[in-house]
């Protein structure tokens, strides 16, 4: 069915993340084992039974966004500034500057989600609508406490804003659309500007996804129901994929943003090509059990004309989670037994949320592009829950040219991408 | 040649009525649900009203109710409209493959636990203050949050548990491109759905913002209308003294099916999706480019994607907000696709009587769009009585009339400049 289907290549990436903010960076730090988790300093978070986090260091959207767009900043939350930049750093990678390519043949797909209000935001119409802190009087908030809200608040925080102002930012004028489901958001938007490629609604796709999930109200609301990492003394060891001695996971936030394009389009511009998008799938495994996670990672093997045995590696999400990591391994382990090597790159940068697939699969991509395989941090102790071959320690030689990539929610949404190694 | 899409199934939980024949039949009335905001002490806001969603109970369409206790009304208006959708297709006995069988969402943002975030951080912000003690708002915050009512409001909980409940084990999404993002969910099912990933996608969208924060963030744009005095005349699209939306909620799911196999199983074919446009503005955050240039596009695309001509649309169902510069860029976007049969097109707006169910908007109306193409009757704009020198088509005031057609577009321009066009057509 898609033998006439036009091919859809990466030629472009931008990345803040809590271990390297350019491609080479992120590639140096993956090399080098680096851990992106520490104690949370974008606020004080003492009071949390978990603390500690994957920030992005020294963050400035100030620093990055164009001087005539600065004052837009006043509306971005943090989590749209990190998508913003992101996107004008892949944009950037790619080589595309405006007018190079007609507005209308370039789109995006973004994943991200709405964000959490900054408790600040709200503080003075808090104070006058609960002067002791125990009930609202809503007729106080209404009036006068409404006045003490930003008239821009609510932009700040809306899901399809990173998508907003970079189509604005850099006049893309085609398809734009904004995936929130979780953890899979990334890998749904990829495919979605795959399918928009290839029926030939666009030439170049922004395929982007950001989440900043360290700010009050998030880490406060991920301690109540997130199986979170209890490992505060020791933040860089904290988040153990597929280990024994696992505890839960732990937040992060950052920015993973691909320009997808077609293939003749790429070449009729001498584009830079990191890889090739072959083919996804997505499926729901109800009450997540692993075999619908199988029938996803074989859909897409299918969809992408490949088998089991073609695979290099496969690239999980790997929370850390108790449950999650055995759902996840058991879901592999009935694809690929022991047989494929399984890196799980999220313990070094923690966990993303809409950001996170997109940020794990780049980690594959230039492991492909570089023919080399990092290891997966953390994993010490294998779990007999986990029945999978998790690479760990040093680099290890890629034999073959394709790379799985696999994520869910916890309602058992999974996803799924092969990608493939660029030979010109 | 494409595999062609058909709609066997539709719901809607919706201010106007919890079904499609209650729904179609208070528009085609020109009946209006807006009246004051009961769900929280409005009193003192800006705006005082909104068209809400009353007497819905999860329990008439969920017997395991209390599984969902903890979930927002996302979820639980999408569970109602969605079963209700695959009642009427036939497709909620779990028979089928189901794996061929998904969702695709258009949602919003789970609820906020608004006291619990407002005493706590009152509690930590001196008098006459502007900023709080973080570290001890988030210690008391963590305390008054309910953690299994927190896990549920993740934004991808309203599609997964539309999964869940209904054994749709197949490819699924999510998007929120504001009031574009149902009409967006549908077009991109159906793409789903021709490319072959899926036989069958459960499409739509559920969203609720009349909520504090919600009516908060609307009304510091100044985006609502404040006719606080007659809020059943305050949704006024394309009439001179609009002067704003009118919020709604609710969720509305139809059932696209792939035409084979609708036919192979003996399913009811209500209509045929045949057309779908998207493109971006690249305008501005919150204001539609004055000239439509998005939206002429995208409605260009959405009749050459259903191969019809501009003048075989027999009915335009408008995105018509209410608001100044959605309906008169609105407006000349549409004079620019259809030319002089600009002024003898029938256009509506559904939001005169519905109000705005921002990302469960676009799916109403197409709902809205298809029974009018079904009864061959036209729903009325209400409200209209000033007319707008930029607003000088046919926006069938007041009264709906009898016209049989064969192809409608219906419209849906978000927040943020994504633009949705989608062509049903009589299924032949």
């Amino acid at each position: 069915m898609r033998t006439n289907s036009r091919r859809t290549v990466l030629t472009g990436f931008g990345v803040l993340s809590p271990i390297g903010s350019t491609p080479d960076a992120l590639w140096q730090a993956l090399v080098a084992g680096t851990s992106g988790i520490r104690t949370v300093t974008l606020f004080d978070a003492s009071e949390l039974p978990t603390h500690i986090a994957g920030e992005v260091p020294d963050f400035s959207a100030k620093a990055f966004i164009d001087k005539s767009y600065r004052r837009s900043l006043n509306a971005m939350a943090r989590t749209v500034e990190l998508g913003v930049i992101g996107a004008q750093f892949a944009i950037q990678n790619a080589g595309i500057t405006k007018g190079t390519i007609s507005p209308q043949r370039i789109g995006i797909e973004f994943a991200s989600l709405m964000g959490a209000t900054d408790l600040n935001d709200m503080a003075g119409a808090s104070k006058i609508a609960s002067p002791d802190g125990q009930t609202v009087n809503m007729t106080a908030w209404g009036s006068p406490g409404l006045n003490e809200i930003a008239p821009l608040w609510m932009l700040k925080y809306l899901p399809n804003m990173p998508a907003c102002h970079t189509t604005i930012l850099h006049d893309i004028q085609g398809p734009s659309n904004t995936q929130i489901p979780g953890d899979t958001a990334g890998l749904i938007a990829l495919a979605e500007a795959a399918r928009i490629i290839r029926r030939g609604t666009a030439d170049v796709m922004v395929v982007g996804s950001s989440e900043s999930r360290i700010n009050p109200v998030s880490m406060t609301r991920f301690n109540l129901f997130l199986q979170m990492s209890k490992r505060n003394d020791d933040p860089t060891h904290a988040i153990r994929p597929f280990d024994a001695t696992r505890d839960g996971t732990v937040p992060g936030e950052g920015s993973a943003v691909f320009t997808l394009e077609d293939l003749t389009h790429a070449h009729a511009r001498n584009a830079n090509i990191l890889g090739e998008v072959v083919g996804w799938a997505m499926g729901v495994d109800r009450g997540k059990k692993g075999p619908g996670l199988a029938r996803v990672i074989r859909n897409a093997l299918t969809s992408a004309g490949v088998h089991p045995t073609d695979i290099d590696h496969v690239n999980a999400h790997g929370t850390g989670s108790t449950l999650g990591d055995a759902f996840e391994a058991r879901g592999i382990a009935e694809v690929f037994g022991r047989d494929t090597p399984v890196f799980a790159p999220l313990s070094r940068f923690g966990n993303m949320g809409a950001a996170s697939s997109l940020m794990e699969l780049a980690c594959s991509v230039f492991a492909l592009k570089n023919g080399q395989l990092p290891g997966t941090l953390n994993h010490e102790k294998p779990a007999a829950d986990c029945p999978i071959a998790v690479h760990t320690g040093a680099l290890r030689t890629v034999t073959k040219p394709y790379a799985l990539k696999v994520t869910y929610t916890d309602l058992g949404q999974c996803a799924a991408v092969v990608v493939r190694k660029w030979d010109s | 040649m494409k595999r062609r899409v058909v709609i066997t199934g539709m719901g809607v939980i919706t201010p106007l009525g919890h079904s499609v024949g209650e729904l179609f039949a208070s528009q085609m009335e020109g009946r209006t649900a807006v009246g004051p905001i009961s769900k929280f002490d409005a009193r003192t806001f800006p705006t005082t009203f909104a068209s809400e969603v009353k007497g819905f109970d999860l329990a008439k369409y969920m017997p395991d109710v209390t599984r969902y206790r903890h979930c927002g009304v996302n979820t639980r208006y999408a569970l109602g409209a969605g079963k209700q959708a695959l009642a009427e297709a036939g497709l909620l006995e779990p028979k089928g493959d189901r794996s061929r069988m998904g969702v695709y969402l258009g949602s919003g943002e789970g609820t906020e636990d608004f006291t619990s975030l407002a005493t706590s951080t009152a509690t930590f912000t001196a008098p006459g203050e502007r900023t709080a003690d973080i570290r001890q708002a988030v210690g008391l915050l963590f305390k008054r949050l309910n953690g299994p009512q927190e896990a549920e409001q993740e934004m991808f909980s309203p599609s997964g548990y539309l999964a869940d409940a209904f054994a749709l084990d197949g490819p699924f999404a999510s998007c929120q491109t504001a009031c574009a993002a149902s009409s967006q969910a549908i077009g991109e099912a159906t793409e789903m759905i021709r490319t072959g990933e899926a036989d069958v996608m459960l499409a739509g969208g559920s969203h609720s913002m009349i909520t504090p924060l919600g009516i908060t963030g609307f009304n510091r744009l100044t985006a609502l209308s404040q006719r606080n005095d007659s809020p059943t005349t305050a949704s006024r699209p394309f009439d001179l003294t609009r002067d704003g939306f009118v919020i709604g909620e609710g969720a509305g799911l139809i059932v696209l099916e792939e035409l084979d196999h609708a036919k192979a199983r003996g399913a009811n074919i209500i209509a045929e999706l045949t057309g779908y446009g998207s493109t971006a503005d690249a305008f501005r955050m919150t204001d539609p480019h004055p000239e439509g240039r998005g939206a002429i596009r995208c409605m260009a695309d959405a009749l050459a994607d259903a191969h019809v001509n501009p003048t075989d649309i027999g009915y335009i169902n408008a995105h018509g907000t209410s608001t100044q510069a959605n309906d008169a860029a609105e407006t000349a976007a549409i004079k620019a696709v259809f030319g002089d049969y600009a002024k003898k097109v029938p256009i509506s707006s559904s939001k005169s009587m519905l109000g705005h169910l921002i990302a469960a908007a676009g799916v109403a109306e197409l709902v809205i769009s298809v029974m009018a193409l079904l009864k061959g009757a036209i729903p009325p704009t209400i409200n209209y009585q000033t007319p707008d020198p930029d607003c000088d088509l046919d926006y069938v005031p007041n009264v709906g009339r009898e016209l049989r057609f064969r192809h409608v577009l219906s419209n849906s321009f978000g927040f943020g400049g994504q633009n949705i066009s989608l062509v049903a057509s009589r299924f032949e």
